[in-house]
């Protein structure tokens, strides 16, 4: 058993170190430690649980050490950001003023071809259009146009539009949920009204109706085949 | 800070558990090799019914422990002891002086095996 401890340990820290190698863009959307929690725990639950030879405290020892050290690894990289850039690693600026780094791309083993897939995913046609293109730590690319590059927002238009808030769903599939509604400080009258003015008789007949702060509604009737 | 310690507490406390695990296993494992060595000392010498004592003390030593056993060890090692006992008892029984002897060395470096298996050693965790 304390075989399994100190190899889970082993494995463990081995396995970090070959995801921060990979290079973000393999890394997907998780941490590399998260990523790597994923990876093994899933495995070590799978094999007592198909096994009958072998004690279930062969898969519950490593998940507990996995579960601590992944605890004090999270705890250790808030505290330390020198911690937290050795385990996830440091934000790479692959464009910069229009530029591409390529050492940069090299070092995070990121293609041309991934660079576009995920500029076009962005609605980004040209690269000489940004200032900045950041490959985070959980291998997304985050992108920062030019000033005049960016498209206004309203206040650049120098109009104030109506807040409208959260819209809260009031009935969803049929069920009406009663607490939404009170939130809102709706009742049962109102919305009464408000499906009398859709056109519908009982909540049975909505798909989905949702209500903002402004009190603008959305109604969506049920189709008659779902 | 809380979180640290907690996490801390439950990697020390299973490391220290399985780690008297291993010394434990190491030390059963030590007496019942040496009740099954004694017994087959007494078998050399003709003394049958001495070497089945000495043998059935052993085997309800690790009955006596089976779900302890059951719970932290392979259940096919576990189980190839239990069937090593089985035979090593039969051959006493039938005063099988050659056989008796093969089955019980078979039975020892099992159970001698089962305590390596179990060790903090470097060519253990490779």
């Amino acid at each position: 058993m304390v075989i399994a401890f100190v190899r889970t340990i082993i494995l463990y820290l081995l396995i970090i170190a070959g995801v921060r190698l990979m290079g973000k863009r393999q890394v997907g959307e998780l941490e590399p430690s998260e990523l790597v929690l994923a990876l093994i725990i899933a495995d070590l639950a799978a094999v007592p649980m198909q096994d009958f030879g072998i004690p279930l405290l062969t898969g519950i020892i490593p998940i507990l050490t996995l579960l601590s050290i992944t605890m004090i690894i999270s705890v250790l990289s808030m505290k330390s950001v020198k911690f937290r850039a050795l385990l996830c690693g440091r934000p790479s600026i692959i464009v910069e003023n229009g530029k591409l780094k390529q050492q940069e791309m090299q070092k995070n083993r990121f293609t041309v071809d991934e660079l576009m897939e995920e500029l076009r995913m962005k609605g980004v046609n040209d690269i000489s259009t940004l200032k900045y293109a950041i490959l985070e730590t959980n291998g997304q690319i985050s992108i920062l146009p030019y000033a005049d590059q960016k498209p206004p927002v309203a206040k650049d238009l120098s109009v104030t539009p109506e807040e409208a808030g959260l819209p809260i769903v009031l009935i969803n599939d049929g069920r009406v949920l009663d607490r939404n509604l009170q939130s809102r400080g709706y009742d049962r009258n109102w919305l009464n009204k408000q499906l009398k003015a859709h056109g519908a008789k009982d909540p049975k007949e909505v798909y989905l109706l949702t209500a903002d702060e402004l009190g603008r509604v959305y109604f969506s009737s049920k189709e008659d085949n779902a | 800070m809380k979180r640290i310690i907690i996490a801390g507490a439950i990697l020390l406390l299973v490391f220290v558990a399985t780690l008297s695990h291993s010394f434990y296993i190491s030390s059963f494992t030590g007496h019942l090799t040496s009740l099954l060595e004694a017994a087959e000392a007494r078998a050399e010498e003709e003394d049958w019914a001495a070497a089945d004592e000495l043998t059935l003390s052993a085997k309800s030593r690790w009955d006596a422990k089976g779900s302890y056993l059951h719970i932290l060890l392979r259940h096919s090692d576990t189980d190839a002891v239990y069937t090593g006992f089985r035979e090593v008892i039969e051959f006493i029984q039938c005063q099988e002086g050659g056989e008796y002897s093969a089955a019980n060395a078979r039975l020892i470096a099992e159970l001698e095996l089962l305590a390596e298996a179990e060790q903090l050693t470097l060519k253990n965790i490779l």
